[in-house]
């Protein structure tokens, strides 16, 4: 243990501590953010040739058949031409082992005449599937990726369009060491909504102050009126307007004294609910963030100073939750791949069963042979159909297993990193034989399956049968 | 109560009942595995046939639980 920490390796530790801090201070701070389906890539990322946006899910499924390609190509290189040479050691030794291995598991169960078509439908899936599970422990994968607001498109049925909304529930807030935080439990105002209610602050108070005045004026013609007419002043006084109206100017000054008071009342109002956000460390208003222009760090001593005017149309504007967009994801969290594989799958098994007996595979699901020969004929039908709705289910089964048990495994790892940023290993390690597990359960059922497809039941009812005899 | 509360809260219950359905996985599974580890104690002969059998049946009592994961992540993360 003392020797591991020798020579380089103190270096590259060295070296990933201050890449930490880097990133710390420079790259915003991410909110964990899950989603199902395939994220794409933002505008400008398109599939060579096709009008379509790649997908991260896709980008790791590409580089799953390059690894698998790269494997290939090493192995049949590394392949000893003739059986008396020795074959080179290290990692070709890791693929004979395998395969072998393999071959001997797959031949116990479905050796037979189509044993080459089914173990090469075995390893393929095998290979395949098992290379797109780990991928989820390559670091890197996942984590780094786009920098982008977490907006996300919200149907506005007034406007009748799709409109980016940030999602709310964070705010960035600044904090030791210069570093930005997020915090989950502000209440989040978008900018637009900001400057919306800062508009309707500023309307109100203007009206209070309308109003003040009116009422001020109205007070102060009333009061000339009875002036004017002293003899007709006995009518009972409903605005009570008495002693205003002894002296013009003096109701200019009351006038413009309530109606500011009146303003200013609004507008305290709104200060003072901006700083009750404030208080729980939430930004109030517009800020920039760290790593754009026009940026101040969080000043409590300025608390005070609420802009209640800020431009919405500002690049500071931009201040929303962060998430990471990650450029490779593992692909067997996207249900396309898992739907494609488990389809293969399907086709090869119906393939190979009408390869083995030929039309009469048919009568494994309509099976009307034996429906006015016996008694339980009846019986027959109805489990062939039960078959057929079975095979369909197969599909379903196949797909949404892999998905679930990736995609819970990546969420895992995921949470685990944002809990505990340096020791989610062991759930590395169980991930590890999650992912071969999968990979063995996918490839062994299509085996098993493809086996079963083959071996006609009539033929082996009638076989025992004879043999009892 | 605001209606994106209400929302996020119905979303959570409903996700965490779905996740009931995982029990029955979980008891097929014990049962499964606990019945083939003594199949294996009686004749070990016969473990890699058994360990085929038994990895079959885990993987489809598994299957029903994953059915109730994946309609809780549907509500958690598809549903808006």
């Amino acid at each position: 243990m003392n020797s591991f920490w020798n020579g380089k390796r103190r270096f590259v530790a060295l070296l990933m501590f201050l890449a930490g801090v880097f990133v710390a201070l420079r790259v915003p701070p991410v909110i964990p953010f899950i989603q199902l389906p395939g994220e794409k890539f933002p505008e400008g990322f398109n599939i060579p040739f096709v009008d379509i946006r790649w997908t991260n899910t896709m980008v790791g499924s590409v580089l799953v058949w390059i690894v698998l390609l790269l494997f290939a190509v090493y192995v049949t290189r590394r392949r000893p031409k003739d059986g008396n040479e020795v074959p080179p050691g290290g990692f070709y030794y890791l693929f004979e082992v395998l395969f072998e291995g393999l071959m001997g598991f797959v031949g116990g169960i479905a050796g037979g005449r189509h044993f080459r078509l089914i173990f090469n439908m075995f390893m393929t899936i095998f290979l395949v599937v098992l290379m797109a599970n780990w991928m989820e422990l390559v670091p890197g994968v996942d984590t780094i990726g786009f920098i982008h607001p977490h907006v996300k498109e919200k149907y506005d049925a007034e406007a009748d369009e799709y409109k980016l909304v940030t999602t709310d529930g964070y705010e960035i807030y600044q904090g030791f060491l210069g570093i930005s935080y997020v915090n989950g439990q502000c209440d989040w105002i978008s900018p637009a909504d900001e400057a919306a209610a800062d508009q309707a602050a500023l309307a109100n108070a203007e009206l209070a102050r309308l109003a003040a005045a009116e009422g001020v004026a109205v007070k102060a013609a009333y009061a000339r009126y009875q002036a004017e007419h002293n003899g007709h002043g006995d009518d009972a006084t409903q605005e009570g307007g008495d002693g205003h109206g002894a002296d013009d100017h003096a109701d200019e000054a009351v006038e413009s004294d309530e109606a500011t008071a009146a303003y200013d009342e609004v507008l305290a109002a709104r200060v003072a609910e901006k700083q009750a956000r404030r208080d729980r460390s939430c930004y109030t208003g517009v800020a920039a963030a760290p790593w754009q222009d026009g940026y101040e760090p969080y000043d409590k001593t300025k608390s005070k100073d609420i802009s209640l005017h800020p431009d919405p149309s500002s690049d500071a504007a931009k201040l929303v939750p962060w998430v990471v967009l990650p450029f490779v994801r593992v692909p067997s969290t996207d249900l396309n791949m898992t739907l494609t594989i488990a389809l293969i799958s399907f086709v090869m098994i119906q393939f190979i069963g009408f390869k083995a007996l030929g039309i009469g595979y048919l009568t494994k699901f309509f099976n009307f042979g034996t429906l006015f020969k016996s008694p339980l004929g009846g019986i027959d039908v109805a489990v062939g159909l039960l078959e057929l709705i079975g095979d369909f289910a197969k599909i379903l089964s196949f797909s949404f297993r892999l998905l679930g048990n990736i995609f819970a495994g990546s969420i895992l790892l995921f949470v685990m990193s944002f809990l505990v940023p340096i020791l989610p290993w062991p759930f590395f390690i169980l991930e590890f034989f999650v992912g071969v597990i999968q990979a063995l359960v996918f490839a062994l059922l299509t085996a098993i399956f493809m086996n079963l497809a083959t071996i006609s039941h009539h033929h082996d009812d009638d076989h025992d049968h004879a043999e009892a005899h | 109560m605001d209606p994106q509360s209400t929302i996020i809260l119905g979303k959570a219950i409903g996700a965490g009942l779905a996740m009931i359905g995982a029990a029955g996985g979980g008891i097929g599974i014990g049962l499964s595995v606990g019945g083939a580890v003594q199949a294996m104690g009686r004749n070990p002969d016969h473990t890699a046939t058994i360990q085929t059998n038994m990895i079959l049946g885990v993987a489809f009592a598994e299957a029903v639980a994953i059915y109730a994961l994946v309609v809780s992540l549907i509500i958690l993360f598809v549903l808006s």
